[in-house]
């Protein structure tokens, strides 16, 4: 028998938000858009759209951190801060060898099990 | 408004005290305040009593600290409620003090700010901490307040031109104050030598979140601190010992909850409203204060937080630190008590302590060599989140 269910298995994505009304972009969601106040419904979603966050980013800032909390196994981590073509902003992992600000990325995402609780969709910024 | 003045101050030695319940911290602080007052004998004339923690739940598996507070101190039946904002819970306790006496519900309220953080392991709390940023957008991603003080760091960096030496010149400072102060975590002085420009500074001073090295960055502490609060207007408020120190102004504001959403990251909108704020409420201006006691969770904010309260030019408040503007001889010493580098930050109790570091320079009361010439106006900012909700109060000696 062929087993089809790795076909069902869809990329991890993190979604952006986009009121209809008035076309203000969003990440995170809101509630309330902050252009034309329009209600954002999480249950019916009724007026706004969602898309993937993804593509080509600026890097506008960056660390290296050495004391990680409980979960992760790395001696140290890179995150960063992004900027997207479409004005996004968003922050994540860094997967880079010499990080610089102003520098070229793209957004990639993962699946983590690394902070407790269920697994989450993780940013992973590379070159 | 009513005039509220202060009239007794309590503080426990910040440090490790992960073998007390937290109740019974709570408790030494607030029994030091009604000794100062010479109101212990007479706690349950207290109107009002307001705690400020943030996440007793997480560290001491503890909840309605408020409660347990009052009957460990034979209080009943004074009304006792808990005031949750973050590392800022200490001065919201006291803003929201301040509002209880202004409203005239009470004439006499207990303000006592505290956390046992050491009771779980660093790497624990570290997590614990980082709850406070927005789940899906920063925690998820394993990010935490150290990860967000390193970013802010290099956009200072690489913006106006701090270096590293800078930020360690601010650690020199504040551990030269915090070694003199009785209630200091770390009474201990730090040169130059051994965290910059030594051969073993980069192991000495090894890097936190980069830029941010440890000396940088506060230590994990536990302490509590509290506050007596009068109605100066009313009858109840003759008697005490000491001349109270007015709170001439207490504000709050708040940021986006991502940093990432900030159009100018760099720029804290929360601190600059809620001193301005602060000021108008007091009629006052920066050039008026004399000293100040601003949140230096990472030194780089004791910078960010001085220029938007409107003492520096934006970018320029590190020049000032290299002349020595802001030691306890400056034109404007800051964080005479040792800041929360040296002193230490029990995030919830953080607030409070600062309020009483303001109120033991205005009565003269601080140990010698850190006691300010003659100080008319204090300042403190305690700031909450990565500066998603700030608190700035100013205190008065007359
Ligand atoms: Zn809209």
């Amino acid at each position: 028998m062929i087993d089809f269910s790795m076909y069902d298995q869809k990329e991890p994505k993190i979604a952006a938000y986009k009121c209809l009304k008035c076309g203000a972009i969003y990440y995170p969601a809101p509630m309330v858009c902050s252009s034309c106040d329009a209600r954002r419904d999480p249950v019916t979603g009724k007026g706004w759209e969602t898309f993937d966050l993804e593509g080509p980013c600026t890097l506008l800032s960056w660390t290296r951190l050495w004391n990680l909390p409980e979960g992760y196994s790395k001696k140290n981590m890179l995150f960063g801060i992004v900027e997207f073509e479409n004005g996004l902003r968003a922050s994540g992992q860094l997967e880079v060898d010499d990080p610089k600000t102003g520098m070229a990325l793209h957004s990639t995402v993962v699946e983590s099990d690394e902070r407790p609780g269920d697994p989450v969709n993780v940013f992973v910024f590379t070159q | 408004m009513a005039n509220v003045g202060i009239v007794g101050i309590g503080h426990t030695k910040f440090g490790n005290s992960s073998e007390y319940d937290l109740s019974d911290v709570l408790a030494y602080a607030a029994t030091d305040a009604l000794e100062d007052a010479h109101f212990l004998a007479r706690r349950k004339e207290v109107d009002q009593v307001i705690v400020g923690n943030m996440a007793s739940g997480l560290f001491c598996h503890q909840s309605a600290v408020a409660s347990a507070l009052v009957s460990r101190m034979d209080m009943e039946p004074v009304p006792a409620e808990l005031v949750e904002n973050g590392p800022a819970s200490g001065a919201s306790a006291i803003k929201i003090g301040y509002m209880a006496v202004a409203s005239g519900m009470a004439d006499i309220v207990l303000v006592v700010g505290g956390e046992v953080m050491r009771k779980v392991t660093g790497w624990v709390g570290t997590d614990y901490v980082a709850t406070m940023l927005h789940t899906d957008a920063e925690y998820n991603m394993g990010l935490t307040l150290p990860a967000f003080g390193g970013m802010f760091t290099r956009m200072y960096m690489e913006r106006y031109g701090l270096t590293e030496r800078d930020l360690a010149l601010l650690a020199v400072k504040n551990h030269a104050n915090g070694a003199k102060n009785k209630y200091a975590h770390i009474q201990a002085p730090c040169t130059i030598e051994a965290i910059a420009d030594g051969p073993d500074a980069s192991v000495v001073n090894t890097y936190v979140a980069e830029p941010l090295r440890m000396y940088s960055t506060c230590p994990v502490s536990d302490g509590a601190a509290a506050l007596l609060l009068v109605n100066m207007d009313s009858p109840k408020a003759k008697g005490f010992p000491k001349r109270p120190i007015r709170i001439a102004g207490i504000a709050s504001a708040t940021d986006t909850h991502c940093v990432h959403n900030r159009k100018d990251p760099l720029k804290l909108d929360a601190v600059r409203i809620a001193a301005e704020k602060a000021y108008a409420m007091a009629s006052l201006k920066p050039s008026d204060i004399s000293f100040a006691e601003l949140h230096d969770a990472f030194s780089i904010l004791e910078l960010a937080i001085s220029e938007e309260v409107g003492f520096f030019e934006r970018g320029k408040s590190f020049l000032a630190v290299r002349k020595g503007e802001t030691d306890i001889g400056g034109r404007l010493p800051i964080n005479t008590s040792g800041g929360l580098k040296s002193k230490g930050h029990p995030v919830g109790g953080t607030g409070v302590s600062q309020a009483v570091e303001l109120v033991r320079q205005l009565r003269g009361e601080a140990e010698k060599g850190r006691q300010v010439l003659d100080p008319k106006y204090g300042m403190a900012v305690n700031f909450g989140g990565f500066g998603n909700n700030v608190v700035a109060l100013i205190c008065a000696k007359e």
